[in-house]
């Protein structure tokens, strides 16, 4: 067993790579959702395995599924540094125990779900309030898109909410915050990439965001920051609750065997 | 000894260029075609390109790989055409639109950009088996741990997507919503991610100890089975190819490239 | 002695129960030793304490001796415990590597991982497949077999380090009638054939009753019985202790019980390759249900 690349983890990463790229087709053409969910895999991987490796497994999915024959094709290759930023940061939640289980009752759930609601809020206020997106007359965005990310706000908020006050586990809280920083962060990182390689347009559905976001006025990069911004928060925040559930249902022996289980074994309440 | 169908003889010159070679063309090639702003560098690339898929008669093959990225070539055209922000020069007038050829001329090179690298990366997957290119990296230092994880990867993809499919199946029985509402759907997600997600890992356990038990741990280098020839006329063209793409975009970058 | 357990005892990573309380267990070369109890015995637990997967691939703690050819198990790397003991588990799809697009070169994972050089390579790949009688399949691709074949494969890959001890984790209790009867047929010609020391552990005792030499029955990681295979299948008691006889010995009991005198030597029983009956808690001397295979 030998740190972070033990032979239990060269056998997890081709599965979640695996997972990745599946999961990534699967949920755009069946559900046809604007969202991706194709770092589910990597995210599991950094919290299981650190660092390291959730940035390989993230590299390695976006080379696989642009290079092997048979699934390649498409232009998701040079987006393999947003994908091993996304594994780095979950490496480092995975470390800082963010996905641990917080066992909590009564107020500390209020009080979670009261700012973890607070903070959706805030992280979508500047957009909502900013005068530069807008106001269409200095290259501000249309009208319904800040609808839409009110909506999404609103929703995302109260799932958060719902979930730490349903599961009474103040884990819930950490896990958004972390999957709302990575998107954030996620999205920063691709927006000149898609600007500057494909001209801010990727073939996915969420092209519908760039083209409201140019309608407006606004320049390639800022409409791929937009868009970014929009997609990607919901998106790893998804993720990362679905890595949650799923982390929070294997057994503790099992979670023993990877390098960062201690820190995701439950702590007493 | 070791028999035919293991060693696998490459078929055409092309083929049997060793895959690093064939790795850092595709991945000079992909720099070219990205870097190198302007008309020049993705039109240069696809006719390097088309010409290396003739001599390695792999050329009707590139087909499909072309008609894969009309989807995204369609979503480049349209957007950059008619929202191409700070363009003034409109084509024509049509109803609220107002198309611009300024729009059109990146919409067109965008477009060539993605096909250059769409038919690059297309001759490459085409030319070089990934046994090949995994046992040729191996060799270089990537060692079996690295090979491992691509090749089972790349192996493992096809059972999960079935196991995927049967996931779909069995949900959409239950009364999983595939079509309905945008908040169903997202509710939809959990059940679909999860099982195929436990089902995965359940495994790993099992496959580390297969690993172990075939002796994967052991030290020092694995028995490589089937000889890579390789020789130094192909590292030639490995350096001339991987330092001129970096010169080129280089150049291209800081505005020197005299090029339209 | 191939494998030598004193007053084993192990308890999983993370955990304190112990799941082996202390098993003593020889098993030498060319013998078969049966291992077999009710579920949650520790059986599957033993198989990978005498493989020496645990402690060292899973971690855990192990107490007393387990020696593999003459070495403790505690002291030795993964890879030089693969050539001691090779294993083999109920999922074949687990135990292939899924990066090999031939069976041939399937088998050959193991030994490449070695080092070995080419020559030696080409011979232990042809002798694991002439031992079980795959060469047929060295073409094939490994993800393409049914699953006895498959099951096959992944003991030929094992084979091919040569080890001294083989274990075999119920090796066809994920099988069809068809997988099952494949690899049961392998193996019995295996323990006939070769002098590997065996470690069979199955909840089929009818495989057992075919080529085991000696049976231990494991309840709650202790073992509460050893003797010769026979004389343990016969044993009434074993029913209490959560194992079904097998076939030979059901049959007898019924036809005894039903008032005739049971020669039944000249029934090929192994010939009729029998499953165990659908319901299993039918007292013995009932009727058995029309359609069942007697």
């Amino acid at each position: 067993m030998n740190g972070q690349f033990s032979t239990r983890v060269i056998t997890l990463m081709p599965v979640a790579i695996a997972i990745n790229i599946v999961l990534g087709v699967t949920v755009q053409q069946v559900l046809k959702l604007p969202i991706y969910l194709d770092s589910i895999g990597t995210i599991l991987v950094g919290v299981l395995a650190g660092p390291l490796a959730g940035a390989l497994t993230g590299i390695l999915s976006n080379l696989i599924w642009q290079y092997a024959p048979g699934i390649g094709g498409g232009t998701i290759g040079p987006f393999a540094v947003t994908a091993g930023v996304i594994g780095l940061l979950a490496g480092l939640w995975g470390q800082l125990g963010v996905y641990r289980s917080r066992p909590a009752s009564g107020n500390q759930l209020i009080v979670a779900a009261v700012i973890a609601a607070l903070i959706v809020g805030v992280l979508v206020f500047p957009i909502f309030n900013n005068p530069a997106y807008t106001d269409p007359n200095i290259g501000g965005y249309p009208s319904w898109v800040f609808t839409a990310i009110v909506v999404i706000g609103v929703v995302v908020a109260l799932a958060i909410a719902g979930f730490i006050l349903v599961r009474k586990d103040l884990a819930g809280f950490y896990v958004a915050a972390a999957g709302a920083i990575t998107g954030i962060v996620a999205a920063l990182v691709s927006a000149p990439i898609a600007a500057y390689v494909f001209g801010g347009v990727t073939g996915s559905g969420v092209d519908v965001i760039v083209a409201a976001l140019r309608q407006g006025g606004a320049d390639v990069l800022s409409a791929s920051v937009g868009q970014g911004l929009i997609s990607d928060p919901i998106d790893k925040t998804i993720t990362s609750f679905v890595v949650f559930v799923i982390i929070a249902s294997l057994s503790p022996r099992l979670l023993a065997r990877f390098p960062n289980g201690e820190r995701l074994t439950a702590t007493a309440a | 000894m070791v028999p035919d169908f293991v060693l696998r003889p490459p078929t055409g010159r092309y083929h049997a260029l060793n895959p690093g070679t064939k790795l850092v063309l595709a991945f000079a090639e992909a720099a070219i075609a990205f870097g190198v702003r302007g008309w020049t560098g993705p039109l240069v690339v696809i006719a390097i390109v088309v010409a290396t898929a003739t001599a390695a008669r792999v050329g009707r093959s590139l087909v499909p790989f072309a008609l894969a990225v009309i989807p995204l070539v369609a979503s480049i055209l349209l957007i950059n055409t008619f929202l191409f922000p700070g363009a003034t020069d409109v084509i024509a007038h049509i109803g609220p639109l107002a198309p611009t050829w300024t729009g059109l001329g990146a919409a067109l090179q965008a477009t060539l950009r993605v096909a250059a690298f769409a038919l690059s990366v297309a001759v490459f997957a085409l030319t070089t088996p990934t046994d090949d290119l995994l046992a040729d990296l191996e060799r270089r230092g990537l060692g079996r741990r690295g090979v491992f994880v691509i090749g089972a990867a790349i192996g493992m993809i096809p059972r999960m997507a079935e196991r995927a499919s049967e996931i779909t199946d069995s949900q959409r029985a239950r009364g999983l919503d595939t079509e309905g509402s945008r908040w169903r759907r997202i509710r939809g997600v959990v059940p679909l991610a999860a099982p195929m997600i436990i089902g995965a890992l359940s495994e790993v356990e099992e496959r580390t100890m297969a690993l172990e038990a075939r002796a994967f741990s052991a030290p020092g280098r694995r028995t490589i089975l089937r000889p890579l020839p390789d020789s130094t006329g192909q590292r030639a063209i490995r350096w001339v190819a991987g330092l001129g793409a970096i010169v080129l975009v280089a150049a291209s970058v800081a505005g020197i490239l005299p090029v339209p | 002695m191939t494998l030598r357990m004193r007053d084993a005892r192990y308890a999983y990573a993370g955990t304190s129960r112990q799941v082996l309380a202390g098993v003593d267990l020889d098993v030498e070369a060319g013998r078969v030793v049966a291992v077999v109890g009710p579920n949650e015995a520790g059986k599957s637990t033993l198989c990978l304490v005498a493989a020496g997967l645990a402690p060292i691939a899973i971690g855990g703690r192990l107490e007393g001796s387990v020696l593999l050819a003459g070495d403790e198990t505690a002291g030795l790397a993964a890879h030089q415990a693969a050539q001691r003991c090779g294993i083999l588990f109920q999922n074949s799809a687990t135990q292939l590597s899924g990066t090999t697009s031939t069976v041939w070169e399937e088998i050959a994972f193991g030994p490449r991982n070695l080092g070995l050089d080419i020559g030696a390579i080409v011979e232990h790949v042809e002798g694991a497949m002439a031992t079980l009688d795959i060469a047929g399949l060295a073409e094939r691709d490994p993800q393409r077999l049914s699953g006895g074949q498959a099951q096959l494969v992944a003991l030929a890959s094992v084979l091919a380090l040569q080890p001294s001890l083989l274990v075999l984790d119920e090796p066809t209790s994920q099988l069809d009638p068809a997988g099952t009867r494949l690899v049961g047929k392998a193996l019995s010609r295996f323990a006939a054939e070769n002098g590997t020391a065996i470690l069979l552990v199955e909840h089929k005792t009818g495989l057992v009753a075919r080529i085991a030499d000696e049976v231990a029955v494991l309840v709650g990681g202790r073992i509460v019985q050893h003797g010769p295979t026979a004389e343990v299948l016969a044993n009434p008691a074993l029913a209490e202790q959560g194992v079904d006889p097998p076939p030979a010995v059901r049959i007898e009991r019924a036809v005894a019980a039903a008032g005739r005198s049971g020669d039944l030597a000249g029934l090929d029983l192994a010939a009729l390759e029998m499953e165990p009956i659908a319901n299993p808690s039918l007292p013995i001397g009932a009727p058995l249900p029309t359609g069942t295979p007697a």
